[in-house]
């Protein structure tokens, strides 16, 4: 068995029985039959990873199950690279690869570190979720040659600016991934970075072709950066994040407004995720990315969680709350028209 | 400067314009009278001329500027080829102009503006013409002379603030190194290379115009006898060396490069001393090629290299303390768990002072001893945060790894601990230190149960999660360790079924505190059931993340979690 998407199948028939020893096993008869060691990584244990971030939208998964995949997963990346040791690097270039502050989802930054290695670069890997000062700490300690920051959520760009000071201060480049800075990459421009790549393999290529950056060629057509009116309303939603996502859930749901903190945790999460991408929306002036996240979390199964016929209501709900800020609350009118119709 | 008008020139050197009028123009009559007039008063020079181009009157200020300005002559001979067709009314600007012109005392700048038509008196002033036109003329050499300096002075200034910042918004030694050669061309230089000796290693970087990244090395300072003119200019306490032919072939020895500018003259600038770094500066081309030591292009020079000097100073110290603070933080780091047989472990670790990556929290494992196969764990918290309490919890780590070895019945290693940690104490001017611990050890049984023995002093009730999801307190407390000689401690005895779950933690968990309220047991509780049958590694990760989540950006104490877990 050596095809890419059979070993998939079979790699998630395993995860999804919590079978570590089974996925590791999966993992590893396939680089004896010998497929590359970058498909493992990347076209079965990524791809498996993606198929199990979907069965969580969808309601199937728990998020502790989505953990436990994640773990095995992390467990079977270990074992590939025991299994099938990458060669020493090939030059002096070093590049330190970082999830963004507040993005747990380590497995695709782990997935670059380990094919970057097997590319020849020495690689420092700093985890899930690094503090911003950390990663400065690290830049001025280490020294690398780039920085490669991974993120899937877009809400986290305003952290993504952070880390990219940090390094620019230094003139260290930065090397952007994942899905966070939007299908083209845009939302990496806004945040300063000097490149961005969709996923590991153009990562790679991108590195490959020019070690040094920028990558990014021309000027940042419609992607603006991030100024100060921008950051200020994004700070004000920052700051009274709690308190907005009250306001919105007593809107829709005004039994749960009694006394004490009854406001489900599965609709907090959903609204305080809701205040957050609206946040990074205003962060890079860029309407497109609330838009996205509004029909996602309405496309979203999770009992209890904020429903389609609800998104509409909290939209009002916070535009009358934000009416201080002008962008917020004009990115919360305009989303309120491109929402889908509910389904009766 | 003298000449005198009315006085006939030489017109054989006349930069003859593009027309032809001034050996044409019918000389009109000279003034009757030639004498210092008002105008002669006015420090701008004043021209009067006719339609044609004559000069009819011509101040002092006007003939000291342009010594060639006849009166009675067209305006051409004045060698100032602007004003002639200003008075032709040629040009686009006939208000106006300014222009440079030649002069015995060398070039002039001039300004030329338009005035109302004068006569001098007396004598009386010449019957005003149509089309006649009076020019006042000034002398603006100094102020464009000033304008100039003011300007090269802003530019320097602006290139050393901007290499200022460039040079101290980085910490790391070789990166400081590179910029240094970076910034330096092109302004300074056509190449530049930085030798540098720092402790008994020497890094060299280098570019060359338009030669793209600076490269880099390094190489053991006993190199250096086999160049000794650069050995030499490194040691050299400041000024400047002279150039000097072997350089070149000295630097090619250390770097393995061409040296740099390609052929162009080199100069090495000594770094002045700053009692770290010992560098060397070289630049090639014919902007270092400065040898007047007043010209502000080697003020730029010597203040470029003063602040590589201290970025470079800044950057070797701040690596020797980042040395120091990574060894002792990897001392102190949380430890890898082991794998053992029958038992499954778990952790999260996130400190207070997340750049610190150490704090006061701690934890302990160590895989199986002994014949009965226990192996021994201690999750624990002394008091305070940062790296004073990392360092203490090193000291607490230490004495539990070694007095494990001579006692492993937690309730009586407990004690052991707590008189350690107070004589420690007692040898050193320091006030009492507290801690808080949980220790004990874990048997993995025939029938797949885990046996744990645990003593506790301090510290918050470990906590069981059962594979079918319920939550059990284990009831236990005691008294702070490190306060007491005679404390007393509590021990307890928990069994694990397959997939139950004991979680220690430390009570930055409980005590995070968000936007709203702590996290407190109770939400801890909750949180537990849905993690029933997870691996202890994800039971961790996901309480570290709901409890960061919890936070939102909110300073907290340091949050350690140890889960052990019998395999279901």
């Amino acid at each position: 068995m050596t095809s890419p998407d059979a070993l998939r199948v079979a790699y998630l028939e395993r995860v999804a029985v919590s079978d570590e020893a089974g996925a590791i096993a999966v993992a590893a008869d396939a680089l004896d039959a010998g497929v590359d060691p970058e498909v493992v990584l990347l076209d079965v244990v990524a791809a498996a990873q993606r198929e199990v971030g979907e069965r969580w939208a969808a309601g199937e998964w728990t998020v502790v199950q989505e953990h436990v995949a994640t773990h095995i997963s992390e467990r079977v990346v270990a074992a590939v690279a025991r299994h099938a040791p990458a060669p020493p690097p090939t030059g002096s270039d070093t590049v330190a690869v970082a999830c963004l502050d507040g993005e747990w989802h380590g497995l695709p930054a782990r997935l670059l570190a380990e094919v970057l290695t097997r590319h020849g670069w020495r690689v420092e890997f700093l985890g899930a979720s690094v503090p911003a000062a950390q990663l400065a700490t690290h830049v001025h300690r280490a020294g690398p040659d780039v920085v490669a920051i991974s993120s899937s959520l877009a809400s986290r760009l305003p952290a993504a600016r952070r880390m990219v000071e940090a390094c620019r201060a230094t003139g260290t480049p930065v090397l952007a991934g994942g899905p966070a800075f939007g299908e083209d990459g845009r939302w990496a421009r806004a945040v300063g970075a000097d490149g961005w790549a969709p996923d590991a393999r153009a990562a790679a290529a991108m590195l490959a072709a020019d070690p040094e950056g920028p990558w990014f060629t021309e000027e940042p057509a419609d992607g603006t950066p991030v100024d100060r009116a921008a950051r200020e309303e994004q700070a004000v939603l920052h700051a009274r994040r709690a308190e907005l996502v009250r306001h919105a859930a007593a809107a829709v749901r005004p039994a749960v407004d009694g006394p004490g903190d009854g406001v489900p945790d599965e609709l907090a999460d959903d609204l305080g995720h809701l205040v957050d991408f609206l946040a990074a929306a205003v962060f890079v002036d860029d309407p497109s990315l609330f838009d996205g996240f509004v029909r996602w979390v309405g496309s979203v199964a999770i009992p209890t969680g904020l429903r389609l016929d609800e998104v509409g209501p909290v939209l009002d709900a916070l535009a009358a709350a934000l009416a201080d800020s002008p962008r917020t609350a004009a990115l919360l009118r305009g989303a309120h028209g491109g929402l889908p119709t509910p389904v009766a | 400067m003298d000449g005198r008008h009315g006085v006939p020139t030489r017109v054989a050197d006349v930069r003859t314009p593009a027309d032809d009028t001034p050996s044409t123009a019918p000389a009109p009559a000279p003034p009757t009278t030639v004498g210092p007039g008002l105008i002669d008063g006015l420090d701008e020079g004043v021209v009067v001329c006719d339609r044609a181009g004559v000069v009819r009157a011509a101040n002092a200020a006007a003939r000291a500027l342009l010594p060639d300005l006849r009166v009675g002559e067209v305006v051409d001979v004045a060698r100032c080829e602007v004003l002639a067709r200003a008075v032709r009314g040629e040009g686009q600007g006939t208000g106006s102009f300014e222009a440079v012109v030649d002069h015995p005392e060398g070039e002039r700048h001039v300004r030329g503006r338009r005035g109302p038509v004068l006569g001098p008196t007396p004598p009386p002033p010449p019957e005003p013409g149509e089309g006649d036109s009076t020019w006042f003329l000034r002398d603006v050499t100094g102020e464009h002379a000033r304008t100039d300096t003011l300007l090269a002075a802003q530019e320097r200034a602006a290139f050393l603030a901007e290499a200022g910042r460039a040079l101290h918004g980085v910490l790391h030694l070789d990166r400081t190194a590179r910029r240094v050669v970076a910034l330096a061309v092109p302004r300074l230089a056509t190449g530049a290379v930085l030798v540098m000796r720092h402790d008994d290693q020497v890094t060299w970087a280098a570019t060359e115009l338009g030669g793209g990244r600076p490269r880099l090395g390094h190489t053991a300072a006993s190199e250096l006898t086999r160049v000794p003119r650069v050995a030499a200019a490194l040691a050299d306490e400041g000024g400047g060396v002279d150039v000097d032919p072997w350089l070149a072939e000295e630097l090619a020895t250390l770097t393995g490069l061409d040296a740099p500018g390609s052929g162009a003259p080199l100069r090495a600038c000594p770094v002045p001393v700053t009692g770290v770094v010992d560098a060397l500066v070289v630049l090639a081309g014919p902007r270092a090629a400065g040898d007047d030591a007043t010209d502000p292009e080697e003020d730029l020079l010597s203040s470029y290299v003063a602040r590589a000097g201290a970025a470079l100073a800044a950057a070797a110290l701040h690596e020797e303390q980042a040395h120091l603070g990574a060894v002792l933080q990897e001392s102190l780091a949380a430890p890898r768990l082991p794998e053992t047989e029958g038992v499954v472990w778990g952790a999260a670790y996130r400190p207070a002072r997340e750049t610190l990556r150490v704090g006061g929290d701690f934890y302990e494992v160590v895989g199986p001893r002994g014949p009965e196969g226990r192996s021994a764990f201690l999750l624990g918290d002394v008091c305070g945060k940062g790296i004073e309490a990392a360092v203490l919890s090193g000291r607490v780590r230490q004495s539990w790894h070694a007095l494990r070895l001579l006692e492993d019945r937690p309730a009586r290693l407990l004690p052991l601990l707590n008189t350690a940690l107070l004589d420690a104490v007692a040898t050193r001017d320091e006030g009492p230190r507290f801690a808080t611990m949980v220790l004990g050890d874990a048997r993995p049984q025939e029938d797949g149960t885990v046996a744990l023995r645990l003593a506790t002093g301090g510290h918050p009730p470990p906590l069981v999660l059962r594979a079918d999801g319920s939550v059990e307190t284990v009831p236990v407390a005691g008294m702070l360790v490190g306060g007491l000689r005679e404390a007393r401690f509590g021990e307890a005895e928990v069994l694990l079924g397959p997939g139950d779950t004991c979680l220690l933690y430390s009570d930055g968990v409980v005590e995070a505190r968000g936007a709203g309220d702590f996290f407190g047991e109770e939400r801890l509780a909750t949180t537990l059931p849905a993690c029933a049958g997870a691996p202890p590694a994800v039971v961790c990760e996901h309480l570290e993340q709901t409890v960061v989540e919890w936070l939102d950006g909110h300073d907290h104490d340091d949050v350690a979690l140890l889960a052990i877990q019998a395999p279901a």
